[in-house]
């Protein structure tokens, strides 16, 4: 993984409007900071080499490399990434009832997780008044008042860098694909630190096709009336086309025709919609309510998946095929839209000392047959 | 009153905000004009406490009262608190023929201490000084001061420093003179000491 | 006793301009003296102050320049001998009440001192001046030397008295700022007694009604003032002429531009070809004398500063006079062998001398010129200007600055006139993006703060100090409060006009002469105005932070008073707080986490960057303890503990 300094990150990521604050890049020294979703530079910085750069999810992301890292094995390219099993889940009986977006399957995961000691903390995300903030749990019993989906952009992964300062051995921390995505380039030990120590125990992915800049959804709430509080954001499945916003006590439907300016620029490159870098990855399940799309991934993602069930924290099922082919249309689209707009924005796998957004195997994107003409999705 | 070196003879006190430079220059003008010496007196001051650099320009002379600025390249003697101040005034005033007294402690401006610009090395500062200016004497009166307890003392042992080049009629009975004006007696010891240390630095 | 009361009749005394202009107000017997502090004027009242009581005067650091003319005014209508002193801005803002006072003129004598600053050496622009004289047709006296600098005060007086108008005298910085050899003259014993007459008939100036109506009278009386100036100007003795009998060039020039020009005749052994004519009084110009040395010549060089003022007067005479005396060359700035911006200096004028002559001008040798410039290029690295160590507005800045980048809505502070102004430079974080007159920065920000209905959406922040919020800060508040405009106004409240040396404001519980005064508390005066107000100390950084932070929230004209005591003010000189120390253990340097946060980027002076053991370090000598660095260390290396003596060590 090439890794560049703050003023890469400037040029390359803040000043393209590729950040997604992610929080990556924060809660490390005074330059980089996260405010009500954004993040900032706050003075120049002249160092050659930095973690801002080294741990952020928009900037020489190799996903050979973490691919080896995580699954021995190079990027492929294929639509849900490395997995060894896909099911659907919901929460067991031995879960207390929350306000889950769907089957509640990640925070019966977490909880048991905590419970069992195969964490010491997690890394979740709530709400902040309009704002989702990240907020670090180490008992079980304050799992589910963070859950709901958020839609928006978090600073999620800062907790990590700051979880780090409080000796945390083994935490476990709920993100989105570019939030795990992260995480996996911490966990390189990008800059081959001496004193780096990987405290990450489990990461639960959570299927993202795109996010809304957090700022600018609070203002066009914020126009419509006096909004204090968010307590849930949903979109039902096809072919509803709204965002539903519960607030305390309201609820705001919003055409999506009206969200999608909303979605940042940096999600139209993101190949990855099944969040790839975690132990297990989590979804909604459409045509069957309550219920989640579950991959595992990894072993460690298995054994829990085991236990969970075993304890009666997680109830699962086979897939029905239909769903598994459309969640594999889904997520293949979704990898081919964002190499053909990182190709057209020129970066990915840049040469000659450019630097990229992304690299990968030129073979992978070959055999996508990404034509450039057929370009008509592009983020608008 | 004895004829000058030069008619008129422009001395330049040069350092830094808060080096005590206007007090200097006031007292060398006072010595002078009890002399019976035209004095003029120039001062750029505006950033003394704010770490800019900080000049004076005495014009001495016989009969005529002259600018408060000295011409371009034509400074006789250049006093200066701070290595890099007398190159900066080098770059203006100086001339093959200039005699520069030089404090060598170095007084690092925030652009240094940024790391925006690097300070020249003393052995550089010495070989500059050398070679645009007819003499210098280099000298430690910050150090010389500390020693004495007050690093300020360092301004009263430059008046002492010009007055041992013998390049300007200045004495120690005129300094005293002038000095009690300023001072409270039991600071005036010192600051004759100050002012003997300065002397035995340059006299021959 | 201030050195200005001291020495008789006679005595000789090195002075500086402004000492010898307050010597020269002591010798004419002035009673009354009000000014607002600003360079390179402060220095006149600060004297006088000094000796108020031992010269029964009364001596005042006004809220701002037209009510100090208003005051000073005041003396002079009962009677009395009144001085009023400004920088330049200040006759601007004086300039409305001085338009009414020249029609109906004064009584006791009144001069205004105003001093200008080509160069902008302590200002913000270096517009010069002495067309008000003309405009609000007044004489205008100009001082060629340090000499004229003390003794044009008292003719002033006189001619006041003569004429009963005000007496425009300007300096300038390399006058007021620069020493030069005085001999004194006596101090007058008697005294007048306060009266102010008004039962005379309505339009006699000394007894009736103070008022500049009726037009078809009083334009036509101020009239004959000038005309009347004007003659007393052909025998003013402090006009004089130096140099052949028939000159091939003549200079015409005033103030420190004397010293340049007869520098200049010297540098270039000019003596026995070039004269110098040197006109203390410049507006109206004496025409009988420019005749009789006019029309011994062919050529004339006017040098002065800044704008071509005399030379545009010049040739006005000139022309009036050239069936008599022949057409004459005049040059100056307007053909540009002068620049018409920035300071005179003797190697400029000796250029333009030389030109004009064919002398030659001795130059350095170019080896010399060549290696000299190199030399200062390496040899002598900037010094830009920043915040003294412990000075409030440097943790001020800080403070906005972080709060303004993470809001991340490209908000921005309007700056205004002190210290705080260097906030305009990168060293100082850059956070001020504009700087005008005195209180212009809230007034801006009243304005950007009523541009939401163009879409406006930058927070917008005005920076004040506190001498600034009562000289013209106030009614931009009064405005921007009227109007709802959207705006945070931070007043910087450092206890004083600290900037120009502590002269105190109607904040401050103390007068010029040292008196106790009436304080007024700027939070109340906010508060009665309507804005939302807000206190801090700037120094507890997180908590000013967390303010800012929730003040971004809110809509109007908000107030955040930014209270802590400038770090040379006589009364926290030399106390230190904290004593500061670097745990070098802790400190991370140059490494990814810091990358000497303090040394490259806060800049305090106190802090010093160990280029050996790469740690960063407390210059002991100049830290002054505040303890704000402790507050912005990423890695909480720099630690404070409250200091023990109290006292800094002896520096």
């Amino acid at each position: 993984m090439q890794v560049f300094g703050p003023n890469e990150l400037a040029a390359d990521v803040l000043n393209k409007d590729l950040c997604i604050g992610c929080g990556a890049c924060t809660q490390m020294c005074p330059y980089l900071k996260s405010y009500k979703g954004k993040t900032s530079m706050l003075f120049s910085c002249t160092r050659q080499q930095g973690r801002c750069h080294a741990y952020c999810p928009k900037a020489e992301v190799d996903l050979d490399e973490l691919s080896n890292f995580l699954f021995g094995k190079a990027y492929e390219g294929s639509p849900l990434g490395s997995y060894e099993k896909v099911m659907i889940s919901k929460a067991g009986p031995k879960m207390i009832s929350g306000n889950f977006q769907a089957g509640g399957t990640v925070s019966a995961l977490m909880t048991r997780a905590l419970q069992k000691g195969q964490i010491d903390a997690a890394v979740l995300t709530d709400w902040k008044g309009l704002f989702p903030i990240p907020k670090l749990v180490t008992r079980p019993e304050d799992v589910v008042p963070c859950a709901s989906s958020k839609y928006l952009t978090s600073p999620t992964v800062s907790m990590l860098n700051k979880a780090q300062e409080l000796n945390y051995k083994r935490l476990g921390i709920v993100g989105t694909p570019c939030q795990l995505t992260a995480v996996a380039k911490i966990r390189t030990n990008p800059l081959k630190r001496e004193d780096f120590k990987d405290t990450v125990g489990l990461t639960v992915g959570l299927f993202c096709t795109w996010t809304l800049d957090a700022r600018n959804l609070v203002k066009y709430l914020s126009a419509r009336g006096d909004v204090e509080k968010i307590k849930k954001l949903d979109i039902p499945p096809p072919p509803s086309e709204i965002l539903i916003v519960t607030t305390a006590d309201d609820e705001i439907k919003i055409p999506l025709s009206e969200i999608r300016p909303m979605i940042p620029h940096s999600c139209s490159i993101c190949p990855d919609m099944t969040a790839e870098w975690a132990d297990v990855s989590v979804g909604v399940l459409e045509g069957r309510p309550g219920w989640n799309t579950l991959i595992i991934r990894t072993e460690k993602g298995a054994k829990l998946i085991a236990d969970a069930e075993k304890s009666g924290f997680l109830i699962t099922d086979r897939m029905p095929k239909e769903s598994f082919e459309h969640l594999l249309t889904a997520a293949g689209n979704k990898k081919v839209r964002a190499f053909r707009q990182a190709l057209k924005e020129g970066c990915i796998n840049n040469a000659d000392n450019g630097h990229a957004a992304l690299r990968v195997n030129p073979a992978v994107i070959k055999g996508m047959r990404i034509e450039p003409e057929e370009d008509h999705v592009g983020h608008t | 009153m004895k004829p000058l070196k030069s008619n008129p003879y422009n001395l330049v006190i040069t350092g830094v905000g808060g080096q005590g430079n206007v007090m200097a220059s006031r007292v060398i003008g006072n010595m002078l004009s009890i002399l019976g010496y035209r004095v003029t007196i120039g001062e750029t001051f505006g950033a003394s406490q704010r770490g800019g650099a900080v000049r004076s320009d005495l014009r001495i002379s016989e009969d005529i009262t002259f600018s408060p600025q000295i011409p371009k390249g034509g400074a006789h003697m250049i006093v200066a608190m701070e290595p890099a101040e007398a190159i900066r005034v080098l770059g203006q005033l100086g001339n093959p023929d200039v005699q520069v007294i030089c404090n060598m402690r170095p007084i690092h401006s925030v652009n240094v201490i940024s790391g925006e610009f690097t300070y020249p090395t003393e052995e550089q500062h010495r070989q500059w000084l050398s070679e645009l200016s007819g003499r210098v004497w280099f000298v430690n009166t910050t150090d010389e001061a500390v020693k004495m307890g007050n690093p300020i003392l360092s301004n009263i042992m430059l008046i002492g420093a010009l007055a041992g080049t013998g390049d300007l009629p200045l004495d120690r009975s005129l300094f005293e003179t002038v000095i009690a004006h300023w001072l409270s007696a039991d600071k005036l010891e010192k600051n004759l000491a100050a002012f003997d240390k300065g002397m035995a630095m340059t006299m021959q | 006793m201030s050195a200005i009361l001291k020495g008789k009749k006679g005595e000789q005394r090195l002075l500086m301009g402004n000492e010898a202009i307050a010597r020269g107000a002591l010798e004419a017997g002035v009673q009354v003296v009000a000014g607002y502090p600003g360079t390179p004027s402060s220095d006149i009242i600060e004297n006088l102050s000094r000796v108020a009581k031992d010269r029964n005067m009364y001596v005042e650091w006004s809220v701002n320049e037209k009510v100090a003319a208003e005051v000073a005014a005041a003396g002079s209508l009962a009677g009395l001998r009144s001085m009023c002193t400004m920088k330049m801005n200040g006759v601007h803002v004086a300039s409305d009440f001085l338009l009414h006072l020249a029609l109906s003129g004064t009584r006791g004598g009144m001069v205004l001192v105003a001093c200008d600053d080509p160069n902008a050496h302590s200002s913000q622009h270096e517009g010069e001046m002495r067309h008000f004289a003309q405009m609000l047709e007044i004489p205008l006296l100009e001082p060629g030397n340090f000499q004229d600098a003390k003794d044009l005060i008292k003719w002033a007086y006189e001619l006041s008295e003569e004429l009963r108008s005000i007496i425009f005298i300007r300096s300038t910085t390399r006058l007021s700022h620069a020493s030069g050899q005085v001999i004194l003259n006596e101090l007058p014993q008697t005294e007048r007694k306060a009266v102010f007459s008004y039962n005379g008939f309505i339009l006699d100036q000394m007894t009736g009604s103070v008022i500049t109506l009726p037009i078809f009278f009083k334009h036509p009386q101020l009239q004959e003032k000038i005309k009347k100036a004007e003659q007393r100007f052909e025998s003013c003795p402090f006009n004089s002429y130096t140099g052949p009998e028939n000159p091939e060039v003549l200079i015409l020039t005033s103030s420190a531009c004397n010293l340049y020009s007869i520098e200049a005749v010297h540098l270039l052994g000019l003596q026995s070809r070039v004269g110098i004519l040197k006109l203390a009084t410049t507006w109206p110009l004496p025409k009988g004398l420019i005749r009789k040395h006019l029309q011994k010549v062919g050529l004339v060089l006017v040098v002065e500063e800044v704008l071509p003022f005399l030379e545009e007067n010049l040739k006005v005479l000139a022309y009036e006079m050239a069936s008599e005396i022949g057409i004459k060359r005049i040059l100056g700035k307007r053909d540009g062998i002068l620049p018409g911006f920035g300071e005179m200096s003797p190697s400029l004028v000796a250029g333009a001398l030389a030109k004009i002559t064919g002398a030659k001008l001795d130059q350095r040798p170019e080896e010399y010129e060549k290696k000299v410039a190199e030399r200062v290029f390496f040899g002598a690295p900037a010094r830009d200007w920043t915040f003294c160590p412990g000075c409030p507005h440097r943790a001020t800045l800080w403070s906005i600055e972080n709060v303004l980048q993470m809001d991340h809505r490209q908000g921005f502070v309007c700056g205004d006139v002190g210290c705080y102004t260097m906030g305009l430079s990168p060293i100082n974080f850059g956070t001020l993006k504009t700087a005008h007159a005195m209180g212009s920065g809230t007034g801006l920000a009243g304005g950007f703060g009523k541009l939401e209905q163009f879409g406006m959406e930058q927070p917008v922040f005005s920076v004040c100090g506190d001498s600034t919020f009562f000289h013209s800060g106030i009614p931009a508040l009064a405005n921007a409060v009227h109007h709802g405009a959207n705006m945070i106004m931070v007043i910087l409240d450092n206890s004083g006009t600290a900037m120009t040396g502590f002269q105190p404001h109607p904040g401050i519980e103390k007068n010029a002469m040292g008196d106790i005064a009436k304080a007024i508390d700027i939070a109340k005066v906010c508060e009665a105005i309507g804005a939302k107000v807000r206190i801090s100390d700037p120094f507890e950084v997180e908590k000013t932070q967390e303010i800012l932070f929730q003040l971004l929230e809110e809509k109007g004209t908000r107030v955040l008073i930014l209270k802590q005591v400038c770090a040379l003010s006589p009364e926290k000189k030399g106390v230190k707080k904290f004593e500061m120390i670097v745990d070098a253990k802790r400190c991370l340097g140059e490494e990814c986490g810091c990358n000497r946060l303090c040394t490259r980027i806060f800049h305090c002076p106190g802090l010093v960057w160990d280029k050996e053991t790469k740690k960063a370090r407390i210059d002991p000598i100049l830290c002054a303890g505040c303890g704000v660095c402790a507050s912005i260390c990423p890695a909480k290396a720099i630690q404070k503990t409250p200091a023990t003596s109290g006292k800094k060590e002896a520096a």
